[in-house]
Formats: structure tokens, C-alpha cells, sequence
């Protein structure tokens, strides 16, 4: 483009400027050719290749076979299994986002505290949310067996009459009994997840003033009061953060539920979750055109809670 | 930790130098104090309550399997069959699935690293047409979720013949080969060195690729760091796409293999080669994060942001 208006106005000087533009563009595109392509193929081009599928019967060798317009999409929506993963999922989300997010928060607090060893227990406490979510998830199934550590370490510290009183027995199967399998899998991603929320929190603790807590204190006030008051309404931005990502993670549950659950998500499909319906759609039932239109019924149910969280709480994080 | 412990200590502690203490109030103070108190007592009990699980798997990984479920902190008697039926009689066995695992979080640590480099460095520096709209779309790829793509993805990858045999290790490299925020995170830090540097290679009649790699990405040093921190970690855990993609048990990774030998038979209830499996999962994230950790945390920044 460059190349042709400045050649047109005859200066050498403007010809040699415009062979330079002309040559940083062909740089620039040659930079970006390859992750373009693939954004191309697999990210662009797979949302508009999915809703073809979608309306057909696929065949994995031949491909479409019968059309089936929008039949797919309403088997999916009719499918009791299907209504399952979304009420597994909703309840998974609604349970553990504000568990692991008040479990970040507190933990936040705790670091932020002037201590020593303070950087230590930073480490510590953000570990287990980088390390391999099939090695955590597959310890914890470990930990939760009748004959665990968790059932033996309640019974030597002698608080079973307290499960006894909620109606747990002393060999309490956590993950094979479909009334305790999805919180059992709450309360380990509330741990894992609560140090990246820690982290996020903690950034926003730090940018509020001492001052204000001087304040309060020569005002009489206590620091749990300093907290309600002050802290917790001061870090409403980072509330909205934090629980606009949680929701996104707590939707797309999959990794857990299908560790703990296999692909059918036992027992009893107390542990099928949306993404691992679509999992099942097409690798156990191996129809693909059902599977694309549970994707993108998946896409826009996610898509649309993140536009609600935005419009409820405004502010989008900036890029 | 025995700074920790000391701290609790009222007698270990050394009284606080008193040119600090007037700038603090009293009353602040002495809340603070209490505070801090309590607040090590919960942090201290916290972290043993994460380091409990994982002392447990590389404890249980020495025990015989009668000895796995009993609750005794020493194994008794201490053995390494666990470890030796993960590296004989596994299939495949600990070191195959550890290399699996290794060759591929390197491969795409490696082309996050090359592409994003190059990609970011276009995005901050180059002019050309279109600029700004194409990398609206490297930010849009961050908004479609991968549930949208694990069909179509994985019937083009089988249409090209990458779902079969050791193709399976190219789909997999493929599908994860460049992430959008790979290139977001270069470009940004690119915006931020000084331009001075390298218009002056410039004017020394350097080209734009000799000016990118002798001067450009010798100042990126940090940013870099965190792609290839961010990329390994997340590859080696990875689960989703190879799960989709590694059909073949030769071509597990550490992950694929403990939902496998579980799901599909193998050590259901065989704990000691199966905590085994685990601690091997697990260290290399571990001792990456103990030389690194400086890059993990502002990538915890960014992969929140970007979803």
C-alpha cells in the first residue's frame, strides 16, 4: 500500500521510505503467519465448523450423513442426563465460588500481615493451585477412601460423633456416595484454587491505605469491625474480579469430576458436569453432531453468565 | 520456619527497635500485635494442612500395599516396590510417561516461545495494515472456550491424520502450539522498552529480524521467563486436549496415565506405584516453582485476566 503512493511521487527519498514500509509489513506478516493461521483454523474456524456439525449425524469416517437442523440441539436440551451436568454444575458453582473465594480472602488477610516467614507461607499456600490437578485430585481420592487417611485421622482425633450427628458413618465412602461425590470435589478445589484467589485479593490489600485502619483503631474500633467496615467494602473491585474468573472455572468443571468420576460421571451421574457431558457425547456415544450442538449450547450458556456478571457488576477487567 | 516459631516465642523475639514503634499508635499496635499473633497460628496450621497430602503421597509411595492404608507416618516395612512396579510393570511405565510428558511440555514451551516472540514483537513494533484488528482476534481466541472447540478440533485433527499413532504427539503440539496470551504478553512487555536501542541498530542497517533477535529479545528476558514458566506448567498439567488427543496408553502423559491406569484398570487400588506416579507429577512443577517463583505469580496476573 505504502509502496505504491510513495513511488508515485517520484523523490528518491520518499521511494526508499516507502520500499521500507512496504518491506516492515511483509515482516510484519511473516511474524505473525503462523499463530494466525492456526487462530485461522482452530479458533475461528472451529466455531463456524461446530455449527455445521452440529445440524447433521455425523459419521467420524464420512462425515454428514442425515440433516437433522435443530433436532440435536433439542435432544440435548430434553436429555435428563444433560439436565443433571447442569444442575451438578450450578450447584458445584453457586457452592464453591463463594467457599473458595472467602477461603482466598481469609488467607490473604493472613499474608498480609507483617510477619516473618510471610513470603513462605505466600508459597505455601499458592502451591497446590500450579501442581497437576490429576495428581492433587487422584491423592484426594486416595485420602477419601472408607479406609483413608481422612476417616482415620477423624476417628483418632475422636470427632466422629459429630459426623455420626450429621449422618455420616465412621467408613464414609466421600466419593462413592453420590450424596457426598460433588462435595467432596468442593471442598478440594476450594483448597487448590483458594492461593490464585489469594493472590488476587492480596494485590488489592495492599493498595489500601494504613491510614484508614489508624483511624478506626483510635476511633475505638475493633478489628473485626475494621475488617466489615473498612477492608471487605474496599475491595469490592476485586470481589467482582475474582468472582467473575471463578464462575468461568466453576462452569467448565472437568478435570475432577472425570478423575474422580469416569466418563459417566458416578456414582450416578452425581458427577457429571456439562464439559464432561460433552466429553461423553463424543468419545462414549461417539455421535460428533449431537456433541457440537452440546458445545455450543455449553458456549453460549458460559458466554452468557459472563455478560451477566459483567452487566451486574460493570467494570470488565482491563486487557 | 524456625523464623516463624521464634516469632511465637515472646522470649526469642527481639524487642522492636523503638525509633519505629512512635510512627505506629498505640492502640493500632497492640491490636496488631495480637493479630499478628493469631494470624501465624492459623497460617502455621494451614500449611500443615497442605503439606500433610503431599508428604503422605511420596510416604505412601515407599509403603507395601497392606502397610498403604494404615496410618503410620513411618512405611513399615520401608520398601521400594511401589516405585519398582511403576518402572517395570507399568505400561507404560513412570520414565516413558515422564518423557512423554517432558518432550511435549518442551515442544510447546519451545513454539509459544518462537511464535510469541515473534508475533508479540510484530503487534508492539512493526506497522502494517490491519494491525489492530488481528490482534483483536489473538484476543478474542482467549474468549472461546475450549468446550467450543473439543469437536470440530478433534474431527480436523483426525481428518489430517493426527489422531493416530505417533502423529498424535504433532496434534497435541498443534492444538497448544501458540496461545493468544503468549503473544499478549510479549507484545505488552515489548511496548514497554525504549524504542531508542533500536532505532539506532536500525540506523546501523540492521534489519527488522536481526534488530528483533540481537536486540529486542535480549531485553526481554522476563517476559520470556514467564511465557515458558506459564506454558510449561500449564502443558505439563494438562489434561483437556490431551486427554482428546493421547488415545494411544504409549502416548500418555503423567496426567492421562493416572485417570487411565484408574479408569481403565491397572491400580485402582494399587497406592503405592500409583503415589509413586504422583510425586512424579508433581516434583518438576515443584522445583520449577522453587527456582522461579518470581515468574509464576505475575502469570497468575494475566491468565486470570485473560480467562
Amino acid at each position: 500500500m505504502g509502496v505504491i503512493a510513495s513511488a508515485r511521487s517520484g523523490s528518491p527519498v520518499m521511494k526508499r521510505k516507502g520500499i521500507a514500509q512496504g518491506r516492515e509489513a511483509i515482516t510484519g506478516y511473516l511474524f505473525i503467519l503462523v499463530p494466525m493461521l492456526l487462530f485461522l483454523v482452530l479458533n475461528i474456524g472451529s466455531i463456524f465448523y461446530s455449527l455445521y456439525i452440529s445440524v447433521w449425524q455425523w459419521n467420524i469416517r464420512s462425515g454428514p450423513e442425515t440433516f437433522l437442523g435443530t433436532k440435536n440441539y433439542f435432544k440435548v436440551l430434553g436429555d435428563p442426563i444433560f439436565q443433571q451436568a447442569v444442575t451438578n454444575t450450578l450447584y458445584y458453582t453457586v457452592v464453591w465460588v463463594p467457599l473458595a473465594m472467602a477461603l482466598g480472602l481469609f488467607l490473604a488477610v493472613l499474608v498480609n500481615q507483617k510477619i516473618r516467614g510471610q513470603k513462605f507461607f505466600r508459597a505455601a499456600f499458592y502451591f497446590p493451585a500450579i501442581a497437576s490437578s490429576a495428581a492433587i485430585t487422584v491423592l484426594w481420592i486416595f485420602l477419601l477412601e472408607p479406609d483413608g487417611l481422612f476417616n482415620a485421622a477423624r476417628a483418632a482425633l475422636g470427632v466422629n460423633p459429630i459426623f455420626a450427628f450429621l449422618g455420616y458413618t465412621d467408613s464414609q465412602n466421600w466419593l462413592g456416595d453420590s450424596s457426598t461425590a460433588m462435595n467432596s470435589i468442593i471442598i478440594l478445589n476450594a483448597w487448590t484454587t483458594s492461593g490464585t484467589f489469594m493472590l488476587f485479593y492480596l494485590a488489592s490489600l495492599q493498595a489500601i491505605s494504613h491510614e484508614l485502619y489508624e483511624a478506626a483503631a483510635i476511633d475505638g474500633a475493633t478489628a473485626v469491625q475494621a475488617f466489615w467496615r473498612i477492608t471487605f467494602p474496599l475491595l469490592k473491585p476485586a470481589h467482582y474480579f475474582v468472582a467473575t474468573v471463578a464462575v468461568i472455572g466453576g462452569l467448565q468443571l472437568f478435570d475432577q469430576a472425570y478423575l474422580a468420576g469416569g466418563v459417566d460421571g458416578a456414582p450416578a451421574n452425581s458427577m457429571m458436569t456439562m464439559v464432561l457431558y460433552l466429553y461423553f457425547a463424543a468419545f462414549k456415544l461417539f455421535d460428533f453432531g449431537y456433541a457440537a450442538a452440546v458445545g455450543i449450547i455449553l458456549f453460549v450458556l458460559i458466554f452468557s453468565a459472563t455478560l451477566l456478571q459483567r452487566r451486574l457488576f460493570g467494570g470488565t477487567p482491563s486487557w | 520456619m524456625t523464623n516463624v516459631i521464634a516469632s511465637l516465642d515472646p522470649r526469642l523475639t527481639p524487642e522492636p527497635p523503638p525509633a519505629v514503634t512512635p510512627v505506629v499508635s498505640p492502640v493500632g499496635d497492640r491490636w496488631a500485635r495480637r493479630r499478628r499473633r493469631i494470624a501465624v497460628l492459623l497460617m502455621i496450621a494451614y500449611a500443615v494442612l497442605m503439606f500433610v497430602p503431599f508428604s503422605w503421597s511420596v510416604i505412601t509411595s515407599f509403603k507395601t500395599l497392606p502397610d498403604s492404608v494404615r496410618m503410620t507416618f513411618l512405611p513399615d516395612p520401608f520398601t521400594t516396590a511401589g516405585w519398582e512396579y511403576a518402572f517395570n510393570t507399568l505400561d507404560p511405565s513412570l520414565p516413558a510417561l515422564f518423557l512423554n510428558s517432558a518432550a511435549i511440555a518442551a515442544a510447546v514451551t519451545v513454539t509459544n516461545l518462537v511464535l510469541g516472540s515473534l508475533a508479540g514483537y510484530a503487534f508492539a513494533r512493526l506497522r502494517f495494515p490491519g494491525r489492530e484488528a488481528l490482534f483483536l482476534i489473538v484476543l478474542a481466541t482467549l474468549m472461546i472456550p475450549d468446550q467450543l472447540r473439543l469437536v470440530p478440533v478433534y474431527l480436523m485433527l483426525n481428518g489430517a491424520g493426527l489422531t493416530r499413532g505417533f502423529a498424535q504427539y504433532i496434534g497435541v503440539v498443534t492444538v497448544l502450539a501458540i496461545s493468544g496470551t503468549s503473544i499478549f504478553f510479549m507484545r505488552q512487555y515489548f511496548l514497554t522498552i525504549p524504542k531508542d536501542l533500536e532505532e539506532a541498530a536500525r540506523i546501523d542497517g540492521a534489519g527488522f529480524f536481526t534488530t528483533f533477535l540481537r536486540v529486542m529479545l535480549p531485553l526481554a528476558g522476563p517476559a520470556l521467563a514467564t511465557v515458558a514458566v506459564l506454558q510449561f506448567q500449564g502443558t505439563w498439567n494438562g489434561f483437556f486436549w490431551p486427554l482428546i488427543i493421547l488415545q494411544d496408553r504409549a502416548h500418555w502423559t503423567l496426567p492421562l496415565a493416572l485417570a487411565g491406569f484408574r479408569l481403565a484398570g491397572g491400580f485402582t487400588t494399587n497406592w503405592p506405584p500409583q503415589m509413586a506416579t504422583i510425586v512424579m507429577a508433581t516434583l518438576p512443577i515443584l522445583v520449577l516453582y522453587l527456582f522461579f517463583q518470581r515468574y509464576f505469580v505475575p502469570s497468575v496476573a494475566k491468565t486470570g485476566m485473560t480467562g
